[in-house]
């Protein structure tokens, strides 16, 4: 059985909707009543300080990686907006110019370092705290961080589109990069197009991303207006769980909260 | 009686250090035994400290990179833990440790008659 308590969201191109997924997936786990701490490892283009508009932080990530402080200073408790305690923290990547330039700057033993620090998580977050998920967003591609991210998550969800240059990438990077840190890994197809009313229509997308990149499907999801008239400004999900969106995130939250037992 | 025990206590003292001896041996035997099975080919001697870093993992044989991997998230551990956890027998993780500090990415402590193998962050660099 293989615990899918970290949980690395990557793609290989970007724009694919990683950072909506991470945020509203560790979303729907607090509404689900789980403990879940969601992390910006897009130390290159950081978003979720601006999504959640938190303009400052005690610690950044860049800090604890950087050995500079422990876990607890990163951590910024939003419970409140779930109208709840203890439930809902993040760890925010440095968005100043500065911070990325320098990050971009590190060397081999830095990284190492930094997934050291990251591997201890599990038992500073997971096993100390009580967290039931920790949810990473990474940089897309083969970025140092990313791969740290891989390396250290149960399970990683590799966000993709039908975009062709993404589904070569994609392909390449499940057997060059996943398959060779033998990491479960699922596919989620953001941004569809196709026709969904018909259930002729979704079995033929399922069967077609399965003989693709012949890893499992844990979901497809449309293209929606409203989410880019939201123009990332909340969580989604919180905002709208009526909207087909929020139905299928809560899809794929079961799907992983089942791979548990 | 106390003389007798003193006198025994030197032959098991004599027994334990010649099972280190053969113990640390073994231990070189296998990492020649792997040498010759790869041909050399895999095993790059490296400067003393390595970083063990995720692209290294990535350019590392598979064999290799499994055992990392696993030191990486362990910690620190025997060649039994390892191979607990990689469900490989031990005699084949204590080689490949071995193998991996002769690169220089892991580090070997020997406490007693048990040898720990770790991933030193905190001094390389």
């Amino acid at each position: 059985m293989i615990l899918a308590r970290i949980i690395a969201v990557h793609s290989y191109k970007g724009g694919t909707g990683k950072t909506l997924l991470s945020l509203n997936l560790a979303a729907t786990f607090v509404k689900r009543g789980k403990k879940v701490c969601l992390m910006d490892l897009d130390f290159r283009a950081p978003s979720l300080s601006t999504i959640l508009k938190i303009d400052k932080a005690e610690c950044w990530l860049n800090d604890y990686l950087n050995g500079t402080c422990e876990i607890d200073k990163v951590l910024i408790d939003l419970s409140d907006r779930f109208h709840d305690k203890d439930k809902f923290f993040v760890g925010l990547a440095n968005p100043t110019t500065e911070a990325i330039r320098n990050m971009s700057a590190k060397d081999r033993k830095w990284e190492m370092r930094a997934l050291g620090r990251l591997l201890a998580l599990r038992n500073s977050l997971l096993e100390a705290k009580g967290f039931d998920y920790l949810v990473l967003d990474t940089s897309p591609g083969l970025q140092y961080s990313s791969i740290n991210a891989i390396v250290t998550a149960d399970l990683v969800i590799v966000a993709t589109t039908c975009d062709r240059s993404d589904v070569d990438g994609t392909k390449r990077m499940l057997r060059e990069l996943y398959d060779l840190f033998e990491k479960k890994t699922e596919v989620v197809l953001n941004k569809v197009l196709h026709d969904f009313s018909s259930k002729s229509g979704r079995d033929e997308v399922q069967s077609r991303i399965k003989d693709v990149y012949q890893v499992p499907l844990l979901g497809i999801i449309p293209c929606f207006c409203d989410i880019s008239k939201a123009e990332g400004n909340a969580i989604f999900t919180q905002e709208r769980p009526d909207h087909s969106f929020a139905k299928i995130l809560d899809e794929l939250a079961n799907k992983i909260d089942n791979s548990l037992v | 009686m106390a003389r007798q025990e003193v006198l025994g206590k030197k032959p098991l003292s004599i027994l334990e250090k010649i099972r280190e001896n053969l113990e640390r041996l073994n231990e070189k035997m296998e990492v020649m035994i792997e040498l010759q099975k790869h041909g050399k080919k895999d095993i790059q001697m490296l400067p003393a400290e390595a970083p063990l870093d995720v692209m290294t993992l990535l350019s590392m044989p598979d064999h290799l990179r499994k055992t990392a991997m696993t030191v990486c998230r362990l910690g620190r551990a025997t060649a039994e833990e390892v191979a607990q956890q990689t469900k490989r027998a031990r005699a084949v993780e204590s080689a490949y440790l071995n193998q991996l500090v002769i690169m220089g990415h892991v580090k070997k402590e020997r406490k007693g008659r048990k040898a720990y193998f770790y991933v030193d962050r905190d001094t390389q660099g």
